[in-house]
């Protein structure tokens, strides 16, 4: 067991190491940042000098990477060219938002999407079933950013329920600040909230259709049935337990995939959270932000992942003895 | 219509389904490729363009005598053109891409299981950390590490999608490598490189082909994400996600047909290809056959 946990910690570090280093020479090629914090018409050669030194630039590669892996180790990711803020603390201060985002889209995808599927999959092929089919194709084609333009468009400008962009205001709960205890931020939340959560709501509906078609034809259905249940106990009781499984695990990746998927959706919403400070970073090229974030979502996906894996071992029996 | 007609209409429904997608999808290609003949103006020639027609509402007549059917954007180019020519960029990326990153997947895909040991180790490992990754965050590393450009996209998508190619390939590769066609092969002596790529490949390719159209339809969506955050397709080459991003702005005065038309027509793409896929692989599975839907 402790051999299957080490070598698959290893494996996850190695992967962040290999990782680390691909980002840094890339980020590295883009382009110059110094021209971002001197002014490019008014600067001497003297000023853009003075920022290269100022910020590092003019060491060799291989010395700016050293340094920043050793700063990386001591959670130091540099200061941003922008805000002039230690750049991980610029990231942990916007996590909030997206968590809160993230979270409140998962509380409606996950029964709306559970529930649709179970009734859709106990009518296989009724009419139900074949809308729920085709209207997840629909869902699952909506590119995120034009359902959140069109969701402005019907929310905030045609019905002007909803205000279209930020946070609005918040309230303090742990030290951290949440829109969600505050009834304007609430407004705020719902469309965002909804483009989030629309495509998450097809796929757990289309996984839950699957599972309930697949229970409902065993025979533990069949004598439940036979035993006189009706119909609610029988999906709620009986069917929902046994497709548990594999929704609980497409919502635990979407959750991750909704913290990446963010990216757009904070971005058209203005929402001040973690992806849309990692779209205006990449386009002021303020490096140690790019680095920050990119760093901090790799790190959580492969720490995810690998402790699924682990725990999937620990469940069951054959993957521990396979390894 | 008689009643009659209408039955036999009803009963055929699922055929109907699939052959209003692959009409879409077809009608799609040939718009396409003939934009440059069909458009009513060209939205990249300035001198077509009237600034002071800028924002015109859909319906509005042109100083130069045709219909701006959909309304013009902010710049006073036809939104009708601006579509047409879009939809170019759009299907160019995203079918290069999608081919590209098919042959080298299943080419890798095909080689680990045929090395297997460490080529097998080292390609599986990736493979496994990149599908780990949700694909607009790979995109979105491959893009700062590549930087901006029509070619950097293609392969910023190329390194998303080859992945699941790979997996699939692979997986069926294994059981083709058993097989006596491939002692024979090497019986023969012949080269590794033709062993892999002229008997191994094509005879693990067929599975993996049903990928294509479902990822051909994410490398749009992926491209028209890109763009639209601005690390897609350069500015003077807009695709469709670049034409909805350009109304945005406008979006919140009330101008809405500046990205609600472009961002249909790229959804309706999207929609056909998906449902088309859908389709065939319905078809292509018996069980799945009898039921209904």
């Amino acid at each position: 067991m402790m051999t299957i946990v080490i070598g698959r910690l290893s494996q996850a570090f190695l992967l962040l190491l290999v990782m680390s280093v691909i980002a840094f020479a890339g980020i590295h090629s883009v382009g110059n940042p110094v021209f971002n914090i001197v002014n490019i018409e008014t600067a001497t050669p003297d000023d853009i000098r003075n920022a290269t030194i100022a910020l590092g630039l003019d060491q060799p590669f291989w010395w700016q990477y050293f340094l920043f892996m050793k700063n990386v180790l001591s959670g130091n990711f540099g200061t941003s060219y922008i805000y002039h803020l230690p750049a991980f603390s610029l990231v942990m201060s916007k996590l909030p938002a997206t968590f809160e985002l993230a979270v409140i889209a998962m509380l409606i995808a996950a029964p709306c999407g559970t529930l649709i599927g179970l009734v859709a999959g106990r009518h296989q092929g009724g009419l139900f079933d074949r809308v729920v089919l085709r209207a997840s194709v629909f869902a699952l084609s909506i590119p995120s950013f034009w359902l959140s333009m069109m969701l402005i468009l019907l929310g905030a400008i045609l019905l002007g329920w909803f205000p279209a962009s930020g946070r609005g205001t918040t309230a303090v709960w742990f030290g951290m600040e949440w829109s969600a205890l505050t009834s304007d931020g609430w407004r705020r939340l719902t469309l965002p909230a909804l483009a989030l959560a629309l495509p998450n709501i097809a796929l757990i509906a289309r996984l839950a259709r699957a599972g309930a078609i697949e229970v409902e034809g065993q025979d533990f259905i069949r004598f439940c049935r036979a035993k006189g249940l009706s119909p609610q106990r029988i999906l709620f009781r009986h069917t929902l337990p046994n497709i548990s499984i594999p929704i609980v695990t497409i919502i635990g990746m979407q959750f991750g995939g909704m913290l990446a998927f963010a990216v757009v959706v904070e971005t058209i919403f203005a929402w001040p959270g973690v992806g849309k400070l990692l779209i205006d970073s990449i386009q002021l090229l303020d490096r140690p932000v790019v680095m920050a974030t990119l760093t901090f979502v790799s790190v959580v996906f492969v720490g995810l992942n690998a402790l699924v894996d682990l725990f999937y071992a620990v469940l069951d029996p054959r993957v521990r003895l396979s390894t | 219509m008689t009643t009659e007609t209408l039955r036999l209409l009803w009963k055929s429904r699922r055929e109907y389904c699939f052959t209003l997608s692959g009409l879409l999808l077809a009608s799609y290609f040939i718009v396409a490729v003939t934009a440059p003949f069909i458009a009513p103006q060209d939205p990249y020639d300035p001198l077509q363009i009237q600034a002071w027609e800028a924002s015109s509402p859909p319906g509005t007549h042109s100083g130069s005598g045709f219909v701006y059917w959909l309304g013009t954007d902010g710049l006073g180019r036809d939104i009708v053109s601006t579509i047409l020519y879009g939809l170019r960029i759009s299907l160019f990326v995203s079918i290069t891409s999608t081919l590209i990153a098919a042959f080298i997947g299943l080419t890798l895909g095909v080689s680990a299981a045929y090395f297997g040991k460490w080529v097998d180790a080292v390609i599986m490992r990736v493979v496994d950390l990149q599908l780990s990754l949700p694909t607009i965050l790979v995109a979105l590393i491959a893009i700062v590490t590549l930087g901006p450009g029509i070619d950097r996209i293609i392969l910023a998508i190329v390194i998303v999608q080859w992945a699941t190619y790979a997996r699939l390939a692979r997986g069926v590769a294994l059981s083709e490598i058993g097989k006596s066609y491939m002692d024979a092969a090497r019986l023969l002596r012949l080269p590794k490189r033709r062993v892999i790529l002229r008997h191994l490949l094509p005879n693990s390719m067929a599975p993996a082909i049903t990928l294509i159209p479902i990822e051909l339809g994410h490398a749009i969506a992926l491209e028209a994400t890109l763009s639209f955050l601005g690390l897609g397709v350069p500015v003077d080459k807009p695709s469709l996600g670049s034409t909805v991003a350009n109304g945005f702005q406008y979006l919140l005065t009330g101008q809405y047909w500046i990205s609600l038309f472009p961002g249909i027509a790229l959804f309706a793409l999207i929609a056909s290809i998906n449902f088309a896929s859908e389709d065939i692989r319905h078809r292509l599975n018996p069980r799945s056959r009898s039921h209904g839907v």
